[in-house]
């Protein structure tokens, strides 16, 4: 082996001409394996030091409240009062309490649209960008960094932008819109156009997908591409017997990680639909913007409710775990 | 007919038949019009914020900071005074600033040194406590959020600047990210370092950090991103005006001043433009790490 890879098995006996005591490999991928037993006692304890802050963090930030958030689901519980236990009877309210939680199917619902729409829209925007990029030398840094700004954007910042450029009156899209005769909408005041308002502006934001496109497309052998163009092969036939099979693991993987992102989806509705003075935030005209996470976040912090926000969390946990699970599934079967 | 010598690429070429220019011609022209799509609304919203208040509001939507009677040229500041010292976001952009400045080198110190320990010291349990840490990773932070707010009151920090600093200080997926690019620096230098009677933290500072800057600049700039943009922490953290960052503020400008746009596109622009600078100077490298890791904590 190589003694410069630096990569053989950890732990192996690795044979070098290089004159070295025996029981001294020179490279190891874990330098000080096999150090002398009191050096590796003080390996250890600075190994434990150099990940202690880390492991507090851990555990008092992610662990514990991943445990609490279980706990709690089961409680009546609000920040000042000791959670009370009640059981399965925070699921069992949501799930079918339409008194209680009035909205709390709306808000399935609403995510679920969302999701259907946000997620493809996103992918055909981000794979006509990376089409279009791949074919250019020129200036393909400069549409890359302009197409990619939408990302880096706070959503603080996105949604007051987009609130103002679907002004019904002033807005620039209305404009836009009227230029090819469409009449003007209020776009996020109309019950039905909320969802498509909402993810166009998702669309916008494709460019991680754009970027993670781009990558997939380079990695096409261009022999392939120049066979098919020998063969005669025009563009449409290229696109959907090279590229898009190609491309399939890339779009599996934008699927899942974009379908949990926009079931997630928060911040961005509630900056949209919380302005008006302070009117309390609502998820927009007969909730037709109230997101699952949305309505989680009113129930926890505006409500009152932690445990059975916390019980929403974990229906949402499940509802990602198994759709992630199925979507694995389903690539397996495919492959086999 | 050329030559017998013919190649396939040279066939290739005739196939297609029309030259290089031409053919991409319409390829730039849908890539200016998505570009504008991409970028109108930031031009929108920076034309906004150099108007007059009295120019805003026209019936023909105008890109550029123009006096609505008389079309002349007639940007102003004023919306940017205003906002900064009346709306509070030249403290937000302060407050900002700070809690990057702390925050992000003090993350990335206690990541990278964790992930130093997880890829190259050896200890027993250590590959099953990374697995532990990156299931962890797993669980939606919306799930994590009202515990981390109910631990953050125990521990005092509740509506202060620690608040927001102490629950966002590490990062599983960063250690990941540096545990990855450090497994795979070779081990030689290191070996022959403790062979010399180095210690393990003179190898770290002098060894590891200069061989992977690349990899920590892209977790610097992911993560200043990333925490110059967050909402929802500081919103369920922080009740004082005094303490908000520049996005909750922001926030807070475009409900209470709802009605004047020119006021709010301002304040947007003031949470816009750093980030926006940042990504120009680091470009390439940064979107691809965005790209690969998502833009989260």
């Amino acid at each position: 082996m190589d003694r410069l890879t630096g990569s053989p098995p950890a732990g192996g006996e690795i044979t070098t001409a290089t004159p070295v005591p025996v029981d001294r490999p020179t490279a190891t991928p874990e330098p000080g394996r096999r150090r002398r037993p009191g050096v590796r006692w003080r390996d250890r304890v600075t190994a434990w030091l150099l990940i202690a802050p880390a492991l507090v963090y851990f555990v008092v930030f992610l662990l514990y409240p991943a445990l609490a958030a279980l706990y709690y689901s089961f409680t009546d519980w609000n920040l000042r009062t000791t959670p009370d236990w009640v059981g399965f009877a925070n699921y069992a309210d949501l799930l079918f309490d339409d008194v209680k939680y009035p909205h709390f199917w709306q808000s399935v619902r609403v995510s679920l649209q969302y999701t259907i729409i946000a997620v493809p829209l996103t992918l055909m925007a981000a794979l006509a960008q990376a089409l279009l990029l791949n074919t250019i030398r020129r200036g393909a840094n400069v549409f890359r960094l302009l197409l990619f700004l939408p990302v880096v954007t706070a959503e603080a910042a996105v949604g007051a932008i987009w609130r103002w450029l679907y002004d019904p009156q002033y807005g620039l899209i209305n404009t836009v819109i009227g230029l090819v005769g469409i009449p003007r909408q209020n776009w996020l005041n109309t019950p039905e156009l909320v969802i498509p308002a909402l993810s166009f502006i998702a669309a916008w934001q494709c460019g991680i997908s754009m970027i993670i496109y781009l990558a997939g497309l380079k990695g096409i052998p261009s022999s392939i591409r120049e066979a098919a163009i020998v063969d005669g092969a025009g563009p449409v036939q290229r696109f959907w017997r090279i590229v898009v099979p190609m491309l399939r693991p890339t779009t599996f993987y934008l699927t899942v990680t974009g379908v949990i992102a926009a079931l997630q989806v928060f911040g961005l509705v509630y900056v949209i639909f919380s302005g008006g003075g302070n009117r309390s935030v609502t998820g927009g005209p007969e909730q037709s913007g109230l997101t699952y996470v949305l309505h989680l976040y009113l129930y926890a912090f505006r409500y009152d409710a932690m445990g059975a926000a916390c019980a929403m969390s974990f229906i949402l946990l499940v509802f990602i775990m198994i759709i992630t699970a199925l979507q694995f599934k389903f690539i397996k079967q495919e492959a086999s | 007919m050329t030559s017998v010598g013919s190649s396939q690429a040279g066939r290739a070429r005739r196939a297609r038949g029309i030259p290089k220019q031409v053919r991409l011609t319409p390829v730039y022209v849908a890539l200016v019009l998505l570009a504008l799509v991409s970028v109108v609304p930031f031009l929108w919203m920076l034309a906004t914020s150099f108007k007059h208040g009295s120019d805003v509001y026209t019936k023909v939507p105008n890109l550029l900071p123009m006096d609505r009677k008389t079309g002349e040229w007639s940007p102003t500041l004023e919306n940017y005074e205003h906002v900064l010292q009346l709306g509070g976001l030249g403290r937000a952009f302060l407050n900002s600033v700070w809690v990057c400045l702390v925050l992000v080198p003090v993350k990335l110190l206690i990541d990278a040194l964790a992930a130093y320990a997880f890829a190259r010291i050896p200890f027993p349990g250590r590959d099953k406590l990374f697995v532990v840490l990156l299931a962890g990773m797993m669980v939606p932070t919306i799930t994590l959020l009202v515990p981390r707010i109910h631990v953050t009151q125990e521990l005092g920090m509740f509506d202060s600047g620690w608040g927001l600093i102490i629950p966002n200080v590490a990062s599983v997926l960063d250690i990941f990210l540096l545990r990855q690019f450090f497994m795979s620096l070779p081990g030689e230098l290191e070996e022959a370092a403790l062979i010399d009677g180095a210690g393990r933290m003179q190898i770290f500072w002098r060894i590891i950090v200069p061989l992977s800057k690349p990899v920590l600049a892209v977790v610097t700039i992911t993560s200043f991103i990333f925490h110059w943009n967050d909402l929802v922490w500081p919103l369920v953290v922080l009740n004082d005006p005094e303490l908000y960052t520049l996005p909750l503020a922001l926030q807070q400008l475009a409900s209470t001043e709802s009605g004047r746009a020119y006021y709010i596109m301002a304040g947007a622009a003031l949470a816009v433009i750093p980030v926006i600078i940042v990504l120009m100077i680091f470009q390439r490298r940064i979107m691809e790490g965005i790209a690969f890791t998502g833009l989260k904590t």
